[in-house]
């Protein structure tokens, strides 16, 4: 029995695998693994620089429509080059610029400020950050209240655990306008009173950023009267979402390749690791966590660029299975390594670290496993 | 059946000596930093001298015969011991030390009369603290693969290799090493076990860049180091069980750290500080305790380490009755293994980011959490792997020996 799949294809397009291949060397050129550990090590932190190398490729505009002077790519494109930085894995506000900020700009922005704004983000000279969560770390809840005079808004009071926000230009920080209604104000990154704090221990790009009493234009609320800004911020996270995912993928892809090749090159007991079926067993979980990540992350985006209609339990199931997969995929990679895996220098502890930061970011599994079934009106 | 740890009205009153002793000296200002890679030399220092107190009270190793420096006291009266020192914060040795934990176990069984009588007075009173010296770049699961070599020259040993993963911060006064005495010889049977110092010229060490320098059966080991030997002479009397009979040696200390030196009867550190960070943080309004979801993952920490308790109240039963323990070691270490792993994952699900930042301002329990987070992950390697501990738990049920009956003693 054949079926009809003639329609069917889980393959990339050719230009896809060419934008695939560009960025692996280039991230394997540019990023070898003393670059990214002087990066974590703050011996070399973040800078422009390591963000030119990446806009000069022109994917700071993959996302933003033609129009507006980008590329006018799909979500998938975009997944495709952050699988690839995730490889690294890549650190700084790569997603939370070019995807995230992008995509709540294209969604809540009024056309005044679209067209001001998407051409610089295309162009790489601006890059923007969200500041939204707060001392619940819940990213439904925020309690900061903007505070109307005749002129201007003010700001007060600290955004906790914000995501990759150092090195910004722009940062796009929340507060309430109404009890109901969001505010979100483009706020540049060194208007006086803001301080971005970055934030020691077990997680990577993590900062908070202080406001106090900042002061800032009207102008700088994004939107227009009707905007909610609640609906506008979730439709744009619901699309960031997988694309996030594939940079969690990057990383557990590299994770599962540094893990095969050391069980093949390790030698106890006379033999390579790999013929335990103890070691086996890991990198049997490894690849099926990953195969279960990649796929749902695939549909999700898939279904994102075509419109259709359940793509929300999509992303939902996407993020629930890589979190997951990318926490149990360095675990198991750990065992494979034993004494060599915690070793700094070895590189594998960057993904690790990764994978308990990205874990909780934007919910964790049991806040998506909830959403899932809620999307799925069973 | 009694599951309770009962003291006898003589160990209560011990108990009380040692509670009224620890309040008259217990140095100031000792230290327990929940990193320990942030152990000042002031506060290892500190660690030492409560070490050298508690050596002439018999209690710094208490199990051990009083004729070679230790107490000459019971299993219950250790515990009780490391009971009122817990208090403190403190734990037994106060400091990391293979040589009473491990070595002297061996020393006993395998030393001669003249080399219990000099070595084993000053590991027990403390006098030196030990490090242990067996994992190779290539001798890690595989051990008796070590290829640092010892060659015999008249009355000294010549050694030359390198040792990783060694011992803590702050130096040592010895060590112990297992090397090769005869490079081409029978596998097994090419080992020589040796107590080194560790001022002999030739012998240098580095600290390595770990993750998190583990905390061994709850002590502060700071940070690893390699250890390197160029050339170092040791004196013949430092050979311990004879030439190329190390495997045998090394035995009876590697069946100690499979699981039966871990004092886990104490109460479980991370679950007591992850209650207290869900009484302390809130969510809409209520402090996460109250939460049914927090709750349901509270009671599968709370089960995990009521299982480790479980296997290690039956560890102390065995011992303080005499006892064969066979597999329940290897079994106890697994689980204490498996049990952080899962602990650190639970506490991420409860906590979020709270687990992961180390801050002055915003870490839960001072930052012990996030410390957690970390040495879970590297807690599953020290004295053999998990799948090593299967591999030992298995061999002592006789598996894939058809011959041997489920349990069997060996
Ligand atoms: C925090 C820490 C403290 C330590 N302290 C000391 C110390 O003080 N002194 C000291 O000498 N050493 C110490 N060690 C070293 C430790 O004992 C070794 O790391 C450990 O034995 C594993 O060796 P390895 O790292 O070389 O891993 P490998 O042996 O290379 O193991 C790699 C993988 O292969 C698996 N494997 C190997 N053989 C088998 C098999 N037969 N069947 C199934 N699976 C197998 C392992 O389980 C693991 O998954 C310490 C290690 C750590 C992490």
């Amino acid at each position: 029995m054949v079926a009809n799949t003639s329609s069917m294809d889980l393959s990339l397009t050719e230009t896809q695998e060419m934008l695939r291949s560009t960025i692996r060397s280039l991230v394997s050129q540019e990023f070898p693994t003393q670059t990214l550990l002087d990066m974590d090590s703050k011996k070399n932190p973040f800078t422009t620089a390591s963000w030119n190398k990446l806009t000069s490729s022109g994917w700071t505009s993959l996302l933003i429509p033609e129009i507006y002077g980008g590329e006018g790519g799909s979500l998938t494109d975009s997944a495709i080059l952050f699988q690839e930085l995730g490889r690294g894995p890549v650190p700084g506000p790569h997603f939370s610029s070019s995807v995230l900020g992008t995509l709540i700009l294209l969604e809540i922005g009024s056309e005044d400020q679209k067209a001001q704004l998407l051409p610089e983000l295309a162009a790489g000279k601006e890059i923007i950050g969200l500041a939204h969560t707060e001392s619940e770390y819940d990213h439904e809840i925020v309690g900061m209240a903007a505070s109307e005079t005749h002129d201007c808004y003010i700001l007060n009071g600290t955004k906790l655990f914000v995501q990759d926000v150092l090195g910004t230009t722009q940062l796009i920080i929340t507060a309430l306008l109404q009890p109901n209604k969001l505010g979100l104000f483009l706020v540049n990154s060194s208007t006086y009173g803001l301080e971005i704090q970055e934030l020691d221990g077990w997680s990577t790009g993590v900062s908070n950023v202080h406001l106090n009493h900042v002061k800032i234009p009207k102008s700088s609320l994004l939107g227009t009267e009707t905007s909610n800004g609640w609906v506008e911020l979730f439709a744009a996270v619901e699309r960031a979402l997988p694309v996030l995912c594939a940079y969690q993928i990057g990383s557990c892809e590299a994770v599962f390749d540094m893990t095969v090749k050391y069980a093949n090159k390790r030698h106890q007991f006379g033999v390579p690791i790999g013929k335990f079926q103890r070691v086996q067993d890991h990198i049997i979980s490894q690849i099926n966590y990953l195969d279960a990540a990649t796929l749902s992350t695939y549909e999700a985006l898939w279904k994102l660029d075509e419109g259709k209609e359940t793509a929300k339990s999509s992303v939902h199931l996407a993020k629930a299975l890589t979190s997951e997969a990318h926490y149990q995929i360095c675990n198991a990679s750990h065992e494979v390594h034993a004494g060599l895996g915690i070793m700094r220098e070895y590189g594998l502890t960057l993904h690790t670290k990764l994978s308990r930061t990205l874990y909780h970011y934007f919910g964790d599994p049991k806040y998506h496993k909830t959403q899932l079934i809620r999307s799925l009106n069973l | 059946m009694n599951f309770e740890i009962t003291f006898t009205p003589e160990q209560q009153e011990f108990q009380i000596r040692v509670r009224d002793w620890l309040k008259r000296n217990m140095p100031k200002g000792i230290e327990h930093p929940a990193d320990p890679a942030n152990l000042t030399r002031g506060g290892y220092e500190k660690q030492r001298e409560l070490g050298h107190r508690l050596a002439l009270e018999g209690w710094l190793y208490p199990t051990y015969p009083k004729e070679f420096g230790g107490g000459g006291l019971s299993p219950n009266e250790a515990l009780i011991i490391e009971m009122e020192l817990e208090k403190y914060d403190q734990i037994l040795p106060p400091y990391y030390d293979s040589g009473g934990k491990l070595a002297a176990a061996s020393i006993m069984v395998w030393g001669t009369q003249e080399q219990k009588s000099i070595f084993l007075p000053q590991i027990l009173k403390g006098e030196v603290r030990t490090w242990q010296l067996l994992t190779e770049p290539e001798a890690g699961s595989d051990l008796a693969n070590i290829q640092t070599t010892a060659i015999k020259n008249g009355n000294k040993y010549t050694v030359n290799g390198q040792k990783i993963y060694v011992g803590s911060s702050h130096g040592a006064e010895w060590s112990w090493m297992l090397a090769n005495t005869d490079p081409g010889g029978k596998r097994h049977g090419n080992l020589s076990w040796f107590i080194v110092p560790m001022d002999l010229p030739g012998i240098t060490w580095a600290p390595m860049d770990l993750i998190f320098a583990g905390n061994e059966n709850g002590a502060l080991s700071g940070f690893k180091n390699t250890v390197y030997f160029a050339d170092v002479q040791i004196p013949t009397e430092n050979l311990i069980g004879g030439e190329n009979n190390g495997w045998q040696v090394a035995d009876t200390h590697l069946e100690i750290e499979h699981g039966l030196m871990q004092g886990s009867l104490l109460g479980d550190h991370n679950l007591r500080r992850t209650l207290n960070a869900c009484r302390k943080l809130k969510k809409r309004g209520n402090p996460l305790i109250a939460d049914p979801s927090i709750q349901e993952i509270l009671a599968e920490l709370y089960i995990d380490s009521e299982v480790t308790r479980l296997f290690h109240i039956r560890i102390h039963w065995l011992r303080s009755s005499g006892q064969k323990i066979s597999y329940q070691g290897p079994q106890a270490y697994l689980q204490m293994k498996r049990q952080a792993l899962r602990a650190a994952k639970h506490t991420q699900d409860i906590l979020g980011p709270y687990a992961l930042v180390m801050d002055d301002k915003l870490s839960p329990e001072d930052g012990f959490i996030e410390v957690q987070q970390r040495g879970s992950i590297v807690a599953q390697h020290p004295g053999g792997t998990v799948e090593i501990q299967k591999l030992i738990m298995s061999r002592k049920l006789g598996l894939g020996k058809p011959s041997m009956k489920y349990g069997s003693k060996h």
